[in-house]
């Protein structure tokens, strides 16, 4: 029993990267790229997804994906066009796919009709392309009757859909030989390039043929042992390999050679299989044995072994249609084998439970603590006797560094995996409101912590269906402003330094400041005679309970969510700024920690505790007696610097303890919070900087407010991490210094 | 048929424990055990089971903005625990700690927490049958205590761990 869970949990974790990568490839589909791997890929997808679901029961599922997968089939070798529609369609299903694993999973009953309808267009689509190429090929139709006729059962039908694709797929695409002809300027040679291993990397993508062109070698006499006197030429053999793709192999050595590539004509071509024209499996097995003649036996590398490596398994596999439904099991499972080829071996993972690795950062995050301890404990005198034992701790605070670094990266995950949810988002909101929207995605590799990505969804949901809800305009007010019907979301995500930038945009109507600013004296968020700047206007939207939905509507404005975000983001260590253009658009950018394992910080000291104020936020540090201050009618200081004035913050006084220290011994720490705004905090002594790593305060008390955290100093004891932010925008009474 | 032989088992397992009848295997439904530790001269305590750790006060971190009950946190093996001055708590003013003062690591709910006190005494073995209510009269009191235990004609008072702990910010 136990058995069978841990199977199926493998299942469900299998279908969630399946579908990923599902919606990933339709993506690139609906944006105009109708290769024919990805369509394979695809197909693959809902194959395995299917597979596995007939094998745990899930018949609902496994009709819904068997459907879709006929369609898809249909698309592959050619009888039913990718059309938009399809596309859509197509889209939607791995939507509803989603929703059957989903079923599977929880034990949620769906509804009998549910994807009914999107069932009966798969069928329709299908059996409307039969019925044409019925009237030329009248086996054909008995071919597809049998596929839809048949009450599901997953062996026997599986072999049907996968047969004429398995041999057809690949010579759709066909061999294609390309001549390559490649001269090398001297100065590929100085610069330390050598065409051996381009030749190598071009053997990746096919078969090939080099030839050595040796007309321009001069006798003896004339030779230059530095000279360069050999260009080549290779044919290459390849059902794979595009001009791009050849191209990109001579990258490197761009203007360092001359090169030109040129196609011949199709290599092989014509088996029996073809769009139009079914075979009988007979036919099929029988071209595939014949071809198998050819394969070179010991190159599994080679071009022609991979492309026609379904067909073999198949012939081998399933001599006989008849016999061929005993062992369907084992046959698609070779034919994904062999066209999954291409995927590079050298790529090998393993699958940890997070619960292991994170043991393991906790455990590095001690070991960094002691190694600094050690560290701090070696005075001059130990320098001078043990200098063996010195070097150790030298070499120990370096590997303890490298192993933290390699140990993030572990964690570090591309933000791919919450980008992935949003396109559902986005279609379903555009459904939703009858909007056109599109969502585009970029430097979705970007990698962050594991733990940063987890704080990530909710906010970035939340801020994308803004968007698409307040930002982008219907389709009539778009047009009517002269802009695109269909209105952009742009998400994307890149690293700025110990940062990680992720900004959400959209070319929609921008926010509405008077509206904005109105509601806010409302609601008293703002006072009536306070003026503020644009930009302190747009941030507005992230103040608690703010919602400028002139109704409220079924998606977003509830007036919960914006101020969600800003929250999330906060915990986090992150911050958030908002900016719009009326009438073209707004922008939302997050800036986040590449990681909340590990912080930089300046370790400071008030009352005679530890605090530590992030680096990241520091601007510079000031003697007291060396600061211009000025006083306010509040009895509250401002620092003058460089014709700023800067709110200042006396930390003692601020978290209630007595400083002993003599004003003018002591130090301000100039901040910058969000939106470029800045505070000045007066601590009474800078001990240095150091790495730390950040601990919770509220795993075993709760959140204190103008405290982000605690964190344990090289010496065990517990240094308090300063919130800035939250210092900033707390009250200003409070902050009276 | 199992089910009964699994039954007979435990019945002997049952036998053998009580063979060792070294008082600890009394410890049943009706017996309770105590930590006892002391502030000034009254005697508190906290269920065995609670308990984590007991280890002697070296210092710790003050934290802004809290009741002065709230001595700061420490770090016990890479956690930050919060420490709550017992006798601060009772309103009785801050310990003046040294070192021979102790800080009692226990859980709480999914928390940890350290409470500092004058020095542990005892462990205590009591019935449950001898806890009295703790009398009305001052809400401090009928707060902090679960009850009250006679052991050896000494008063023992039963902290309410989830009340010391309860409205640590002075705006909770």
């Amino acid at each position: 029993m136990s058995d069978l869970d841990e199977f199926k949990a493998t299942y469900f974790d299998e279908c969630s990267e399946l579908l990923l990568e599902l919606e990933e490839q339709f993506m690139a589909i609906q944006d105009g790229d109708r290769d024919a791997d990805r369509l394979n890929a695809v197909f693959r997808a809902i194959h395995s997804i299917k597979g596995g679901g007939g094998a745990f029961g899930f018949d609902a599922l496994v009709r819904f994906a068997h459907s879709f997968e006929t369609l898809l089939d249909y698309v592959r070798d050619g009888r039913v066009e990718l059309t938009e529609e399809v596309v859509v369609l197509c889209i939607r299903s791995v939507d509803l796919v989603a929703d059957f694993v989903n079923a599977a999973r929880t034990g949620e009953v769906l509804p009998a009709e549910y994807g009914a309808t999107e069932k009966a267009s798969f069928d329709a689509l299908a059996r409307g392309e039969a019925a044409e190429t019925g009237g030329d090929a009248p086996g054909a139709t008995d071919d597809l009757d049998e596929e839809f006729d048949i009450d599901f059962t997953p062996v026997s039908v599986d072999l049907d859909t996968d047969t004429p694709l398995s041999a057809a797929a690949p010579s759709a695409g066909g061999a294609t030989r390309w001549l390559i002809d490649f001269a090398p300027y001297p100065t590929l040679y100085e610069r330390a390039n050598d065409p051996l291993l381009l030749f190598r990397e071009l053997a990746l993508l096919g078969r090939t043929t080099v030839t050595a062109k040796l007309e321009a070698l001069p006798d003896l006499a004339g030779f230059d042992p530095f000279g360069v006197y050999c260009s080549w030429s290779i044919e290459l053999a390849s059902d794979k390999a595009s001009e791009d793709a050849i191209r990109e192999v001579f990258e490197f050595v761009d203007g360092d050679c001359a090169i030109a590539v040129t196609r011949l004509e199709a290599l092989v071509e014509d088996e029996p299989a073809s769009g139009d024209d079914l075979p009988s499996f007979a036919e099929l097995a029988e071209a595939a044995k014949a071809e198998r003649k050819f394969v070179p036996t010991g190159e599994p590398d080679a071009e022609p072994a991979v492309r026609i490596a379904p067909a073999i398994s198949l012939a081998a596999s399933a001599p006989a249609p008849g016999a061929a439904a005993e062992s369907a099991g084992a046959a698609p499972r070779d034919a994904e084998d062999g066209t999954g080829a291409g995927k590079v071996p050298g790529m090998q993972s393993i699958r940890v439970d997070l619960d292991k690795v994170d043991r393991v950062v906790n455990m590095v995050g001690e070991l960094v603590i002691t190694q600094s301890m050690l560290t701090q404990q070696m005075d001059d005198a130990i320098r001078d006797r043990y200098q063996e034992l010195v070097r150790g701790i030298e070499v120990l605070a370096q590997t303890t560094r490298g192993l933290q670094d390699a140990v993030m990266a572990i964690r570090a995950q591309p933000v791919k995996s919450v980008f992935s949810r949003l396109p559902r988002l986005v279609r379903e909101l555009a459904g939703k409101t009858g909007k056109k929207i599109r969502l585009e995605t970029i430097g979705e590799n970007t990698e962050i912590d594991k733990t940063v990505i987890e704080q990530l969804s909710d906010p970035l949901t939340h801020m994308v269906r803004n968007s698409a809800d307040h930002g982008i305009e219907t389709s009539e007010e778009r047009l009517a402003r002269g802009k695109p019907e269909t209105g952009t979301i742009r998400l994307s995500a890149e690293q700025a330094g110990g940062n990680i930038l992720i900004v959400v945009e959209d070319d929609g109507q921008g926010i509405d400041r008077d509206r904005v600013l109105d509601l806010a004296r409302e609601r008293g968020v703002v006072g009536p005679d306070q003026q503020l700047t644009d930009e302190q206007i747009d941030n507005l939207i992230f103040a608690p309970g703010f919602s400028t939905a002139s109704e409220v509507s079924d998606i977003s404005g509830r007036g919960v969510g914006m101020d969600v975000v800003l929250s999330n983001i906060k915990k986090i260590g992150g911050s958030v700024h908002v900016r719009s253009w009326t009438g073209k658009g707004t922008r939302m950018t997050l800036r986040l920690p590449l990681t909340l394992a590990v912080l930089d910080v300046m370790l400071v000291r008030v009352a005679g505790s530890p605090y530590v104020v992030p680096l990241s936020s520091i601007v510079e540090t000031i003697q007291n007696s060396r600061a211009d201050f000025g006083h306010m009618p509040s009895g509250g200081k401002v620092l003058q610097v460089r014709g700023e004035y800067v709110q200042v913050v006396d930390l003692a006084r601020r978290f209630e303890l007595g400083s002993e220290q003599d004003d003018a011994d002591r130090f301000v720490v100039l901040c910058e919070a969000e939106g470029n705004s800045k505070i000045a905090l007066v601590v009474d002594d800078i001990i240095g900087q150091q790495q730390v790593v950040i601990k919770s305060l509220e795993e075993n008390f709760e959140r204190i407010d103008g405290i982000a955290g605690g964190t344990i100093l090289g010496d065990g004891n517990v240094a308090l991490i300063v919130d800035v932010q939250s210092l900033k925008t707390s009250n200003a009474h409070q902050n009276a210094a | 048929m199992r089910a009964a032989q699994r039954g007979f088992r435990d019945m002997e397992a049952l036998e053998i424990r009580d063979e060792y009848g070294d008082g600890t295997a009394g410890v049943s439904q009706n017996t309770l055990q105590l930590i006892a530790f002391s502030i000034d001269e009254q005697i508190y305590g906290v269920e065995i089971t609670t308990v984590r750790e007991i280890r002697a006060w070296n210092g710790a971190t003050p934290l802004p903005n809290t009741r002065e009950y709230v001595r700061g946190v420490i770090n016990l093996r890479g956690t930050i625990v919060p420490i709550f001055d017992l006798r601060a708590r009772f309103g009785d003013g801050q310990t003046q700690p040294t070192k021979n003062h102790v800080v009692v690591v226990m859980s709480v709910g999914d928390k940890w927490i350290g409470i500092l006190v004058d020095a542990v005494s005892d462990i205590l073995t009591v019935s449950r049958d001898d806890i009295h209510n703790v009398p009305e009269g001052n809400s401090i009191d009928t707060e902090l205590l679960n009850g009250i235990v006679t052991h050896e004609s000494r008063m023992v008072g039963l902290i309410d761990l989830h009340a010391v702990v309860a409205g640590a910010k002075p705006d909770a």
